[in-house]
């Protein structure tokens, strides 16, 4: 499973990915392969496919310091029984090919990233503190081994997590410490012995998610009738948000704010009113 | 209609079956009621409404301006002028005007199980009371350390006469009414309980649901709960029945036995704290040694932090058969468990907002294949194995607290901020009735013209 997914990155031959994904809304794209519009690729029949996808279109540039992640919400407006969606969330998370994350910008946000990914942000963050010639690294390496695998929860209380640190060696007070300043775990408001898992790094990022989402709602808001062909505005850049429009749109749409209505003449994005 | 009839009476067709297969269709054709109004007389949102579970007759409501009100839903008490729509005013009406009425928000208002003679109210002032509906005077009163958020007694209790009470205080308490003094109480929340429920299996087990998000199942006989639900732990779906089902463990990471373990009575035995493996003992540092107290066995439940929500469990709905829970959330989930393993079964409810101050009240159909969930200002109808919405009611110009669905004549009741009790039915047609107007003419007869012949 792993090589599949280093397989696909996005290319430039549109034949490949028509193999791929089995929705007949392909067959008429005609614009460039790299950006594919969100009408034609709205709906997908299997959730890891589109969690591939969606992974795929994950924009990198060098203002988003982190791996690719796809958003709970984003599945549930891609997909058409959400009941569906979470039993092979769940499956998948059993297997250990992919971690869900709890976020904090909103009452139910989860992001979804596979397992090597995850890996690799956390390599990221070892290197860039053993340039800085921090001592005493090896509490990643305990918890890359022993507590990701066997943990698969999106939380952790203190003492199971000594336990589980405490296969690799002596624990200390410091290498907690040393976890959370890295980004790995945070604690949580209402309860101070159980941490969140979260990804590091990603703080610019989420600030850049919820004032990405204020933005979108904002610009539909101030329009006449709340509503605007989904074609016209996938087209627009956003201000304040290092995220392009299409993740912007799959995540409202999924949370519910905002709903599409089918026309005639194409998708139109409308604020949703309860 | 006629050839179903004329099946069951040639026993092609079961009893069961032909009733079954009529509710069924009269409850997917709900709609705001065309012949049907209940005339409120509240003035503050609704905030409870029971039908009776004897006869299912009367509607009892209970408000936000201290107002009791019960109301016969089967008799109207009179008819608009072309005697389409039948009116149904209240039987009485208790307000704080009552010499022992409440004084604040009426929070529950339930009737006694066995009989409409006896109903009990709780209320934001602190006391439960118990009234005796013919007299309209309350026999006895019961003072609580808080808010009464609910109320609740058992239907099926042969043995006990407990009304168990949620309150802003951590604790459960269980009031008897057959002597007028507490029973006792139940800890191990770690915050106010909005929600509770009786089983409707069992007569002894209670079903809590806190505003710190755990929904903890009680069995009054022993002390502790002896189930903490955790949103964590999950199936898909239904479980298969006994025979195929493999012998692989449910829950959802086989190394994670300690932490979050259900406390049954089996496990009683390792009692030297609820969070360690036994061979790590040795490598824990001195911080943690606090959890090794031992601690009495029914109080290991207070070390389980498993959460079902992730907010305040604002409304707890036991289906008919007693095997599953909807539990809905302030953090907008709406959830389904399986009460026998214990499991989140992982329907997804489309839900985009649910209220989060107030405790809101649901509905199961008889045969359990509808809910129905107040979500704001709507009333939504989802099918609870597939989680889609079959359909939405709008008509409360305000959010909907409350609602309560009568299986006799599928009719479903909702009552919400803006004062109102509306009433949803399966249409009647218009000429069903001209035959029985008061008038005696029949002018509600569309087709007729006025032509002289």
């Amino acid at each position: 499973m792993n090589k599949k997914i280093t397989e696909l990155e996005p290319s430039t031959s549109r034949k490949r990915r028509r193999d791929e994904e089995s929705e007949a809304e392909l067959d008429n794209d005609d614009d460039d392969s790299q950006s594919l519009s969100l009408e034609e690729n709205f709906t997908f029949s299997d959730t890891l496919m589109a969690l591939r996808m969606m992974r795929s279109q994950f924009p990198r540039t060098e203002k988003v310091t982190v791996q690719p992640f796809v958003l709970r919400s984003q599945l549930y407006s891609s997909l058409k029984d959400r009941t569906q969606v979470d039993m092979e969330l769940e499956s998948l998370r059993r297997d250990r090919v992919l971690r869900i994350f709890k976020l904090n910008t909103g009452q139910d946000d989860h992001a979804v990233m596979f397992m090597d990914d995850y890996i690799n942000q956390i390599e990221r963050v070892v290197k860039r503190m053993e340039d800085k010639k921090q001592d005493d690294i090896r509490v990643f390496e305990w918890f890359k081994i022993h507590v990701i695998q066997s943990k698969l929860d999106t939380s952790i209380g203190h003492q199971e997590l000594f336990s589980l640190l405490s296969w690799g060696g002596k624990v200390r007070e410091e290498h907690i410490s040393q976890l959370i300043n890295a980004g790995l775990l945070i604690r949580q408001l209402i309860d101070q012995n159980m941490y969140w898992f979260s990804i590091p790094n990603i703080g610019s990022v989420l600030k850049g998610l919820s004032q990405g989402r204020k933005e979108v709602l904002s610009f539909l808001n101030r329009r006449k009738y709340k509503e605007m062909m989904l074609v016209s505005l996938e087209k627009k850049r956003l201000r304040l948000s290092p995220l392009d429009m299409r993740f912007h749109l799959r995540d409202l749409i999924g949370s519910g704010h905002l709903k599409t209505i089918q026309t005639p003449s194409g998708l139109i994005v409308k604020i949703a009113k309860d | 209609m006629w050839k179903e009839i004329k099946e069951r009476e040639f026993g092609n067709v079961r009893p069961n079956l032909f009733s079954s297969r009529i509710s069924k269709s009269r409850v997917s054709s709900i709609q705001l009621s065309n012949y049907k109004e209940i005339l409120s007389s509240h003035r503050g949102s609704v905030n409870s409404l029971q039908v009776d579970l004897t006869e299912s007759r009367y509607l009892l409501a209970g408000a936000s301006d201290a107002s009791v009100a019960v109301y016969d839903i089967q008799r109207a008490t009179d008819h608009d002028e072309r005697n389409l729509i039948a009116k149904h005013k209240p039987l009485f009406v208790l307000n704080k005007q009552h010499e022992h009425g409440h004084k604040y928000a009426i929070s529950s208002a339930i009737w006694y199980p066995i009989d409409t003679g006896l109903f009990v109210t709780g209320s934001y002032d602190h006391h439960i009371n118990v009234w005796d509906t013919n007299t309209t005077q309350v026999v006895m009163n019961f003072k609580m350390p808080g808010k009464v958020y609910r109320t609740a007694m058992s239907s099926i209790a042969r043995s006990h006469m407990l009304v168990a009470a949620g309150t802003e205080d951590v604790q459960v308490r269980l009031c008897d009414i057959a002597s007028g003094a507490f029973a006792h109480t139940l800890s191990g929340h770690r915050d106010g309980v909005m929600s509770l429920e009786w089983s409707t299996s069992s007569e002894w087990v209670l079903i809590t649901g806190g505003c710190d998000g755990a929904i903890r199942f009680w069995d009054i006989r022993r002390a502790g709960c002896f189930r903490v639900l955790d949103q964590s732990c999950s199936q898909f779906g239904r479980r298969q029945p006994l025979l195929l089902r493999p012998t692989t463990n449910k829950k959802s990471s086989p190394a994670s036995q300690s932490s979050s373990a259900k406390v049954r009575a089996h496990h009683r035995k390792s009692a030297n704290g609820s969070a360690l493996k036994p061979h790590t003992v040795g490598r824990i540092s001195s911080l943690v040694k606090t959890a090794k107290q031992r601690s009495h066995p029914g109080m290991l439940s207070s070390h389980d932090r498993a959460t079902a929500h992730y907010g305040v469990v604002t409304g707890l709905k036991v289906t008919g058969d007693g095997m599953y829970l909807l539990s809905a959330g302030s953090d907008s989930r709406l959830r389904l468990w399986d009460i026998e393993s214990g499991c989140n079964t992982l329907v997804n409810f489309e839900t985009t907002r649910l209220q989060s101050s107030k405790a809101i009240q649901m509905a199961v159909t008889q045969d359990s294949t509808l809910a129905f969930v107040p979500c704001m200002a709507i009333t939504k109808v989802f099918d609870i194995w597939s989680g889609q919405t079959k359909s939405t009611f709008r008509g409360h110009y305000e959010n909907v607290n409350c609602c309560c669905y009568n299986a006799l004549d599928q009719e479903l009741y909702t009552g919400g901020n803006d004062r109102q009790i509306l009433v949803w039915s399966p249409p009647k047609f218009v000429s069903d009735e001209t035959g029985e107007g008061k008038n005696g003419k029949a002018a509600a007869t569309d087709d007729q013209d006025n032509w002289s012949d």
